[in-house]
This record gives C-alpha cells, structure tokens and sequence, in this order.
C-alpha cells in the first residue's frame, strides 16, 4: 500500500491526527479535510486512491460530500459514523459507500479497512458494483465462487471459474489465448496448451450443448470471446 | 437526542482512538494530548447530563 493516498475527513482535529499517524506509518500519504467544501477542494486537487469520510461535517453532510466525490470520480470511500441508524444507509444502495467504521473505533481497525477495501478495488473482478455476472444463462457470483447455470448451481475447478469469469467480464470481446493465459494464470499454472482443454471441460459443464457452444465461442485463429445468446 | 448520542460517541471517539495510540506508541502522551482526552471525557460527562431520563430517573440505553 506504499505511496497510496488517502483523503481523511472528519472535523475532530484529534482524531484526524490519530488516524493520519497510523496511515503514515504504514507508508499511505494522506490528505485532511476538516469541512465538505474543503474535502470537495481537496479531492480535486490531491487526487487520493481512497477517502474516509465522516457523515456529520461542517459546511454541508458528509453524505453529500459523497455524492459530489462520486460525481468527479469513482474511489472507494469508508465512511465514519456515530449512528448506527445510519448504517444502512451509508452502505446500502442509495449512498453505496464501499465501507463503514462505527464511532468509537479502534485506529488499526479503520487501517485494516482501508488496506482491504483498497484490495477489493484494486482487484477488476470484484470491482463491479455487483458481485454477480449474468451471460445469458450463466451467472457468477463472484464472492461466492459460485456458477448458476438456467438455476442449477455447477462446479468448476479454480482454473476454470478464473477462465469463466475473465471472459465474462469481456462479453462480446475476443480474447487471445495470450491475454486469457496472462489474466487467469497470475502463478504461471495454465499453459497454453491446457488452455483447450480447460475450455473444453468448462464448455461441458456451463453449456447446454457443449458440442455445440453459444456461450463461449471460438474465434479461429484468435482465440475465445463469450456472448449472450439471443 | 439522536444528535446528542452522535456527539457523545464523537467524543469518546477521541478518547479511545487517542489512548490507543498512546499505547501503540503512534503518538507521545504529552500533557496537551492528555489533556485532549480529558477534556473528551469531561464533554461525554456533559452530554450524557443533557440525555432525556425516563420517569424511573434512569438514562434511556444508547
């Protein structure tokens, strides 16, 4: 997390300094704001990787705050609350923050939030706001690792999950082998050679005719791409 | 009173997260910081004096 920066927001001096000389010592730079104006000025002008942002500012809510950062750019934000009435809202559909800390909190709590939160964003799998992907009759829960297909739940391999949810996530695009071997096999498990193969069992298993497939398509010559079948 | 149980867990946010850091050796409890806990504890004391009591004269739960 070397380098990163952090937007921190709350209007208690105090706390800002805590939480800004534990994010320092893990190495994130950060960035204080102490009103809504001044996190909307400091956003733009610092450009964080993430923001932490407490509900009840100065100036205007942190809600709307939110809503502005939002507006310039899509980052994660972990928001700081002292209601737990609000919980469901901040996190739920209509804020749609990626996380929140209960006040009081611990310091290396809000830290370990931020690092995991950082991760899940970082990761373009997971970063969809959805943790489900529908490709005509498949659909894959990401979180979950779990394969419906017309309703009926499949099992795959890690390899082929992988190799599922990276066409998946390219609907309609064809992918080189090497682009396909390059995003499923981070620790060099997938060789291009049992790449066919991999396909082939996942055909027979998330295809209704795996002879004949209409998910996941050979491009000749090229390599796959998945489509939605009309 | 929703304001009021903001305003409380505000400030003992400040106590916990700062003697917190007191003992993860992250800040130096100088007086001054000392002080800044003290004074977020004295403001809990005020504001849990301000929480509505029910007729039994006990304190509502947070």
């Amino acid at each position: 997390m070397e380098g990163r920066t952090v937007l921190l927001v709350d209007d208690e001096p105090m706390l800002v300094d805590v939480l800004e000389r534990y994010l320092r010592d893990d190495g994130f730079t950060v960035v204080r704001a102490a009103d809504g104006p001044g996190a909307v000025e400091a956003f733009e002008r610092s450009r964080p990787d993430l923001v932490i942002l407490d509900i009840n500012l100065p100036g205007f809510p942190g809600t709307d705050v939110l809503r502005k950062i939002r507006a310039i750019r899509d980052v994660p934000i972990i928001m700081l609350t002292g209601r737990a009435d609000e919980v469901d809202r901040v996190v739920g559909l209509e804020l749609g923050a990626d996380d929140y800390v209960a006040k009081p909190f611990s310091p290396r709590e809000v830290v370990a939030r931020v690092k995991s939160v950082l991760r899940r964003a970082e990761r373009p799998q997971a970063a969809a706001a959805h943790h489900e992907r529908r490709v005509g009759a498949i659909v894959i829960d990401t979180v979950a690792h779990e394969v419906h297909v017309d309703g009926k739940p499949v099992t795959l391999t890690p390899t082929q999950f992988k190799i599922l949810d990276v066409l998946a996530q390219h609907v309609g695009q064809t992918l080189t082998r090497d682009q396909l071997l390059e995003r499923v096999s981070a620790d060099g498990d997938v060789y291009d050679r049992t790449l066919d193969r991999h396909i082939a069992n996942l055909r027979a298993r998330v295809e209704p005719d795996p002879s004949n497939p209409r998910h996941i398509v050979t491009v000749f010559g090229v390599g796959y791409k998945m489509v939605a079948p009309t | 009173m929703r304001e009021l149980i903001h305003d409380i867990r505000n400030q003992l946010a400040v106590a916990v997260a700062t003697v917190e850091a007191f003992r993860d050796g992250m800040l130096e409890p100088t007086p001054e910081r000392l002080d800044d806990v003290l004074s977020a504890l004295a403001a809990v004391e005020t504001l849990l004096a301000k929480l509505p009591r029910d007729s039994d004269g006990t304190a509502p739960p947070m």
